[in-house]
């Protein structure tokens, strides 16, 4: 079959090298944001610090204003999984009755989700962004997961339809016969069981909502309820070019999703590539 | 899949969805919402760099004299600094205090965002402030929407510490002898001045402090000619000459290297370290700077050298008001700090922060031993003109001229096309 | 959103299950049994949230946003109808005829390079590395992380006195380092840079996957045949991963075309414009300059460019299935 020569050897190891030049700026990026504010102006970009200076991560997590990273991070978590948890609930639904429906209607559905994939949404931006103003929905946390919802939401349905089509109605059948209502089926038989499905919206949609930034900046830009991504671009903002602080706050802002990639690198990169396999 | 991973799921979002169904129905429609403490607001206002801005420096004022009185402040980068408000304040999220601009000229003017509605009325204060001849710049139908703060001197603040310790002794007063010093400096690795040509309010405040000589001093009412149709920018001598004047600048190495994709932060090491002499900054700037400077690099307002045969003309004008957010929460604690704002005391305080020249008390002010010495004889002759993007009709041309300059530098566009591109923003 | 780069990539797939031919089926099971005529499971107004929340965010809005851009609205006040007066202005402004070049340079570019590198390095790992997998999440990391964060990196290192421009003037290059981010001709490159950076390792996974349901044997027939290398590759290994090149592009196309986050990060658009796209400058009209009118224009103008090259990637893909 397959033997390691030394030729897979060499490869192996230019690829390791070929990684370590792919993963330069954060070097760069960790480097930097541990020197003080004299050292950044003095030393080479290329130095290491002399002697790392944790203050600037201090300084991040107390800025205040619109600069509140903490808040932002807060409000990041919180809008991330609002809108996850309304995503997974509608996606589902309407996924299962689309994939288990034969009728004409539930093709045109289909394609009209399809086609909503792809539409970009910097048209309908102005309008909503008016329709939400005109509600009162701007600034607030509620109307950007109802947005961000509407938005991932053809996405979150097309997964699951896709799913449920490949999923065979015996278990259904068999509860049908056994007298269970349609409502107790789905929600007994049915949602167990697409948690693979659910594992795979949760991550796309929730990597998108988290790292979203134009619609966040113009919905809620300024106000209490803005997202991490916001809260960074005005910190930096106001840095005018101190690397060492903004460093600070860019590596604050990778760390959280940086952890959960690490915990369940196989689940991203699985939902990616369209594997849903286990 | 088991179904202990639906309920693993479910565990880790059903607190988060808690506490965002909690907190939603607590917190408020978030108009930069500050805290539940009436008497506590949010400020917004331009920075360039993160020295303490003077603006800061009168919010921690108002605190220590008002205690119980929380300002949150935001500063915002400069250069984006007017889409930034428009954004917030489109969408209701702007803060209750909000710095801007005169006019219409610039993105952050404060009358078209008026005019839509954004900004609160203010009261006798704010208008007994505002400069005679003036009123267009800060009132809409007799209602004053900004109180000036400032009275701010355009033209190139020097240090005149970096200038002696390279043989410049005395200011250069013609383009000939600038030029040579530029020569000189540029031998050096140093530059006369310095520009943060990625930066559009600093490209677009070289302009025209270069303007102020070529256009203004022999026909200070272009700006009213121009908007009565009877000239152009394309066919003004005075504009071709200055933005040839920023061209030939760059080319006889007045300008750090790189100075087409500088940043504010080339200005501030620049003038900090003495590795240039001087730069097109508000005069309000210098003290910002000078504080993060040695003590001998004594910076000082100079003019910029006239051409051939003409007189030192400078920009003087307010340039700088405060604004009210009509969505605000907190608009009688908006106003109190306003009203501050507007007593000799708050100015005195504010001209020691930023050097600029307090709106109302100036023209009482001994200026022999401060920073505009060399500009007072200007001022009180009349040799100067109101920063003209004050007094442009609509932010696209000030963006003209700005991002024209920008394309001058990297030799992307020509003087001609520039000088169209205004015409075409000023519109009809 | 800009950051959909990787939105519909499982859809995809699920695109071809459903959409193409059905003889073309290579890992497919048997599609499950259907019953004709009435729904047997659910009830159908438990879509009906669902379709009413899509039609009412995406074809409502857009629609409405699609008639602004006949009218000089400014998102305050009255508005009249102007026709295509809007379209002509973008089609006589070069900052705008820019804008849609740079947008379609950064699309393609940021594709193929991505495409390339990514299928490289797939093939790279595909064959008995010990540590693919630690490989694999390396390189995959760029992906996760925010398109803001990781522009704000890369300004740091294109800057006048940042590490490229040491590295180039240390080994002797002083002419080459110059301020990228400013230069008018570089500036596009640089953002290209961090785009292709970041999504190299999306491609490579989807390529990964595909790489791996490649029979084995097939190749080693190849090699018994006598194919050399690329012959190997050409003929044998591309045509099977056809589908997963197909995702790849379609994707990599249409949210390159929307690429935001970084270019108001890295360059702001700049110098004078030359580094805006129609994204940019939707945002820029729209929401700085309040000229919404406008905006919806250019939105509605970058809405049929998707829209054209998504239908073209569809007939493509769609016929080269067919082939197979």
């Amino acid at each position: 079959m397959f033997r390691y020569t030394k030729l897979t050897g060499l490869r192996e190891f230019l690829f390791w090298i070929a990684a370590l030049v792919f993963l330069l700026p954060f070097y760069f990026l960790v480097t930097t944001s541990l020197k003080s504010d004299r050292e950044v102006i003095t030393s080479s970009t290329l130095a290491p610090p002399t002697a790392p200076d944790f203050g600037n991560f201090l300084k991040v997590l107390t800025a205040t204003g619109n600069s509140n990273v903490v808040m932002g991070l807060v409000n990041s978590i919180i809008i991330t999984a609002g809108s996850i948890v309304l995503l997974v609930l509608l996606g589902s639904l309407t996924g299962y009755v689309i994939a288990r429906s034969t009728r004409r209607w539930s093709r045109v559905v289909y394609y009209l989700f399809l086609v909503a994939i792809v539409l970009p949404t910097q048209l309908g931006t102005v309008p909503l962004y008016i329709g939400a103003r005109a509600l009162g929905l701007t600034g607030s946390a509620w109307g950007m997961i109802i947005l961000y919802t509407g938005m991932l939401l053809p996405l979150a349905i097309f997964l699951y339809a896709g799913f449920f089509r490949g999923l065979g109605t015996e278990y259904e059948e068999a509860a049908t016969i056994d007298g269970a209502s349609r409502t107790q089926i789905f929600f007994r038989i049915v949602l167990p069981l697409m948690s693979p499905a659910t594992g795979t919206v949760a991550i796309l949609a929730g990597l998108i909502v988290w790292n979203d930034f134009f619609t966040s900046l113009i919905f809620l830009g300024g106000s209490a309820n803005q997202t991490l991504p916001v809260a960074m671009y005005y910190y930096i903002g106001s840095l005018v070019s101190a690397w060492n602080q903004i460093f600070a706050i860019v590596i604050v802002s990778m760390i959280p999703i940086l952890a959960f990639y690490l915990f369940a690198q196989k689940r991203f990169i699985q939902g990616f590539a369209g594997g849903l396999k286990g | 899949m088991a179904p202990q991973r639906v309920t693993r799921i479910a565990g880790l979002l059903a607190l988060p969805v808690t506490a965002a169904l909690v907190l939603s129905g607590c917190s408020g429609s978030g108009s930069g919402d500050s805290g539940g403490d009436a008497e506590s607001f949010t400020f917004t206002f331009a920075t360039s760099n993160n020295l303490e801005s003077p603006y800061e420096t009168l919010a921690k004022e108002y605190m220590a004299a008002n205690p119980g009185v929380t300002i949150t402040s935001n500063p915002t980068p400069n250069d984006k600094y007017g889409e930034t408000i428009r954004t917030q304040l489109q969408a209701g999220n702007a803060s209750d205090v909000i710095i801007t601009a005169p006019g219409a000229g610039d993105a952050r003017g404060l009358i078209p965002l008026a005019q839509a509605g954004f900004f609160e009325p203010l009261g006798d204060t704010a208008t007994s402030l505002v400069p005679t001849g003036s009123d267009t710049l800060f009132e809409i139908d007799g209602k004053t929407y900004g109180q000036p703060l400032d009275f701010t001197i355009g033209a190139v603040v020097a240090s005149m510490g970096t200038a002696g310790m390279n043989g410049i002794t005395s200011w250069p007063t013609t383009m000939d002898d600038f030029y040579a010093e530029c020569g000189k400096l540029a031998g050096d690795g140093k530059s006369m001045l310095a520009l943060a040509g990625a930066a559009a309010p600093n490209a677009g405040l070289t302009a025209q402090g270069i303007a102020a000589t070529r256009v203004y001093a022999s026909d200070p009412n272009f700006n009213t000619e121009r908007a009565e149709g009877k000239t152009t920018f394309a066919q003004s001598k005075g504009w071709a000459d200055t933005l040839q004047t920023i061209i030939d600048l760059k080319d006889k190495g007045c300008f750090q290297a790189g100075a087409e994709g500088g940043g504010f932060d080339a200005i501030t090491n620049g003038l900090a370290q003495g590795t240039s002499v001087g730069s097109f900054i508000p005069s309000g700037s210098a003290v910002e700077i000078a504080a993060a400077a040695p003590a001998e690099a004594d910076f000082k307002v100079q003019p910029f050298p006239p051409a051939a045969g003409g007189k030192p003309f400078v920009l003087a004008s307010s340039n700088y008001a405060a604004s009210i957010n009509a969505k605000s929460q907190k608009k009688d604690a908006a106003k109190k700090f306003l009203d501050w704002l507007a007593t000799p005391d708050a100015q005195e305080k504010f001209y020691e922060a930023s050097g600029l020249l307090p709106i109302s008390e100036y023209k009482n002010l001994d200026l022999s031993n401060t920073i505009y010495s060399e500009v007072v004889d200007d001022i009180s002759n009349g040799s100067y003109t109101t920063l003209p993007s004050n007094v442009w009709p609509n932010p696209a041309v000030y963006d003209a001229l700005s991002t024209g300059v920008q394309g001058l530098l990297t030799g992307q566009s020509s003087i001609d096309q520039v000088l169209q591109n205004m015409d075409a923003a000023w519109g009809n | 959103m800009s950051t959909t780069f990787r939105a519909g990539e499982v859809a995809a797939t699920e695109t071809e299950r459903v959409v193409l031919p059905r003889r073309g089926g290579r890992r497919r099971q048997a599609p499950a049994p259907r019953r004709k005529g009435l729904l047997k499971f659910g009830y159908w107004w438990w879509a009906l949230p669902g379709i009413l929340f899509v039609i009412g965010i995406h074809y409502v809005a857009t629609s409405v946003g699609g008639f602004f851009a006949f009218t000089n609205w400014t998102g305050i006040g009255a508005f009249e109808l102007i026709g295509l007066d809007n379209f002509t202005r973008i089609f006589q402004d070069p900052t705008k005829i820019g804008a849609l070049w740079n947008t379609l340079f950064l699309a393609f570019g940021s594709v193929i390079l991505s495409n390339i590198l990514g299928l490289g390095i797939a093939l790279g790992l595909n064959r008995g590395l010990k540590s693919r997998y630690i490989l694999r999440t390396l390189f995959f990391m760029p992906v996760v992380l925010s398109p803001l964060a990781t522009s704000y990196i890369w300004k740091f290192i294109f800057d006048f006195n940042g590490p490229l421009n040491l590295v180039l003037r240390g080994i002797g290059l002083d002419s080459m380092a110059r301020a990228w981010i400013a230069d008018p001709t570089w500036a596009i490159w640089t953002i290209l840079v961090v785009l292709v950076w970041q999504n190299i390792g999306f491609s490579m996974v989807i390529y990964m996957a595909g790489l791996a349901a490649v029979p084995v044997e097939i190749e080693e027939a190849a090699a018994i045949d006598g194919a050399n290398l690329w012959q190997r590759f050409w003929h044998v290994t591309l045509p099977s991963i056809r589908p997963a090149v197909a995702i790849a592009t379609t994707l990599g196309l249409v949210n390159g075309l929307r690429v935001f986050d970084q270019i108001m990060a890295l360059t702001g658009g700049g110098p004078a414009a030359a580094t805006e796209t129609l994204a940019t400058q939707v945002y820029k009209q729209s929401f700085a300059l309040g000229n919404f009118g406008y905006g919806a224009a250019l939105a509605l103008l970058l809405t049929l460019i998707i829209l054209v090259f998504a239908v073209i990637q569809q007939r493509v893909t769609a016929d080269r299935s067919e082939e197979n």
